[in-house]
């Protein structure tokens, strides 16, 4: 923990264990986060009093119907706007203690579409960006653009020198993805992955997360996707207008089917499965071998 | 979103009501007679006409305010200028710096027109939505096309450009954020840093922008759109009494501003 908080802070020293595989997770806390767009008229209440705790090495699953404050609360999460109230507990650190600034240099946040902010000439190059950000070496950075390429299946060899353009829409956005991991990210934020990717690409993001999840990164996920959250997320959060209306261990009592429905959502297809066979939903497999391997 | 110079204010009042072309034309005209006209007794007419139309747009002081506060430093250098470098006897000197009434009285002269020019200018802005304007400009732009400017594709593209500079805005702001979240940093170093800083920003912003292009230029052709082809109006500019009353109004103010 002491060594890879030196190596996020100003003077990185040591070079740090690569994120996969093998690096400890960050703890997430937020206590009555609340903030509000500045607009000409009114400000706008985007996210309101949200309060949840995320263990480092955690998952969590952060759903609720679209404008419900999601990308606002990853953005918050991130640092990148500061909340009106309340505060962002990293790791148990508040803003105000000092250490806060590099702790957020380790929150990866993977915006919606990231393939649409690559610039460099180089996939190399773009994966660079954010690590040569943080002041490493350049031997360091070339080890993380390596290991995050490889990570995310885009082998140095054949892609480090390709142009991202040249690149098709499913291996730019896992080059995207290589640009946040390269950081070395030990909680990572993901707003909406899945979105227009084919199946084939979905299959390998959802590998790539389950390695960064048995690895140890802490993952709030942001998604539409029932099934894909159910497959990779240990606890949802859902939100309603802005507000937390659920969070916790996946429930799928009555009262939590209807608070999925109110909040347009619906089971997973595993746990209507389950019901359906007569077994108990809250044990449903998370997988397709699980499935298999349980009804065998 | 800040509001930019004098942006549109919806509303309902007679001059939102009236048509652009008319619009138009009477503040070109009453802009000219500013300039031609300078004695305070022509510019009190037309700073009270100017006075008169903003009362009667019903646009809050303080939306007008916002949009013209960035102005007040040109407002300012204008006078300042005016009163180190006007001629006239001075009757006190300091350096390259001569005071003088007569510079003194020019100076106030200008920067009260300049003033009075940017409220003429703003009531058309504030009561006009900006695909009005065009529509009014490429009618008034007509007789060019015998010299065969194709001043309605001319439209067009200003419409276009127009609608996706919000769109443009908010590609903008998310691609910014995307890059801080990888550690960019926009507001510090040198001229030369933070203009390499915008690498990573306008490289995207391109390439979504010739993107989009191509896309609404595909989606136009597939909904019939032909360059140079007549084209209707859902909206097509009707001009009324209101708009020739307005036109006479003008004229008369023109006039009183004139022989005063």
């Amino acid at each position: 923990m002491s060594g890879s908080k030196a190596v996020a802070g100003a003077t990185p020293d040591e070079p740090r264990e690569p994120a996969v595989p093998g690096s400890s997770g960050m703890s997430l806390a937020c206590a009555d986060v609340s903030f509000s767009y500045e607009e000409a008229r009114a400000p706008i209440p985007a996210v309101r009093d949200v309060s949840f705790e995320l263990p480092a090495g955690g998952s969590l699953a952060l759903m609720g119907a679209s404008g419900s404050g999601k990308s606002t609360l990853l953005q918050v999460v991130r640092g990148l706007d500061a909340p009106d109230t309340g505060a962002v507990l990293l790791d148990g650190a508040a803003p105000v203690d000092a250490g806060y600034a590099a702790l957020q240099r380790e929150v990866g946040l993977v915006f919606q579409a990231p393939e649409l902010q690559l610039f460099a000439a180089t996939a190399r190059e773009d994966v660079a960006f954010g690590p040569r950000r943080l002041g490493w070496p350049e031997e360091q950075v070339t080890a993380a653009v390596d290991t995050a390429l490889d990570v995310v299946g885009l082998p140095p060899a054949h892609f480090a020198e390709r142009h991202p353009y040249s690149l098709s829409g499913g291996e730019q956005r896992r080059l995207a993805l290589a640009g946040v991991l390269a950081m070395r990210p030990r909680l990572l934020l993901l707003d909406e992955p899945f979105v227009s990717l084919d199946p084939g690409t979905r299959r390998q993001l959802v590998g790539i997360l389950e390695r960064l999840k048995a690895a140890g990164v802490t993952l709030l996920l942001a998604t539409h996707d029932v099934d894909l959250a159910w497959a990779l997320c240990d606890e949802l959060l859902v939100l309603g207008e802005g507000r937390l209306v659920a969070a916790g261990p996946w429930d799928f009592s009555t009262a939590g089917g209807r608070l999925l429905a109110e909040n347009r959502l619906r089971e997973p297809f595993f746990v209507e499965l389950w019901r359906r066979l007569g077994r108990d939903p809250q044990r449903a497999p998370r997988s397709a071998s699980a499935a298999a391997e349980a009804l065998s | 979103m800040k509001a930019t110079i004098a942006q549109y204010y919806a509303g309902d009042s007679l001059l939102h009501r009236l048509d652009p072309r008319a619009k138009f034309v009477a503040v070109s005209a009453l802009a000219v007679a500013l300039f031609v006209r300078d004695s305070f007794a022509g510019l009190a007419v037309y700073a009270a006409a100017a006075v008169l139309a903003y009362a009667l747009s019903g646009v809050p002081v303080a939306w007008f305010w916002r949009a013209f506060r960035p102005l007040l430093w040109l407002v300012a250098l204008t006078f300042v200028a005016q009163v180190v470098f006007a001629p006239g006897d001075p009757f006190f000197s300091f350096w390259f710096i001569h005071l003088s009434w007569r510079g003194l009285e020019l100076a106030a002269f200008l920067s009260l027109r300049l003033v009075v020019l940017v409220l003429v200018g703003s009531v058309l802005t504030l009561t006009t939505p900006s695909m009005a304007l065009t529509d009014g400009l490429a009618w008034l732009g007509r007789p060019l096309r015998r010299l065969r400017v194709p001043t309605d594709e001319l439209a067009l593209m200003v419409t276009i450009a127009l609608r996706f500079i919000p769109t443009l805005l908010v590609e903008l702001d998310t691609i910014m954020r995307a890059q801080r979240a990888r550690g960019a940093d926009f507001r510090h170093g040198g001229l030369g840093e933070r203009t390499r800083s915008l690498v990573p920003v306008l490289v995207p912003l391109f390439v979504l922008s010739f993107r989009r292009a191509d896309e609404l230029a595909l989606a136009m052709e597939a909904r019939c759109y032909r360059p140079g082809a007549v084209r209707t109006r859902l909206h097509p500019l009707r001009a009324g009494w209101s708009d020739f009353a307005l036109l006479v109004v003008t004229a008369a103010v023109i006039a009183a501003g004139l022989l005063v």
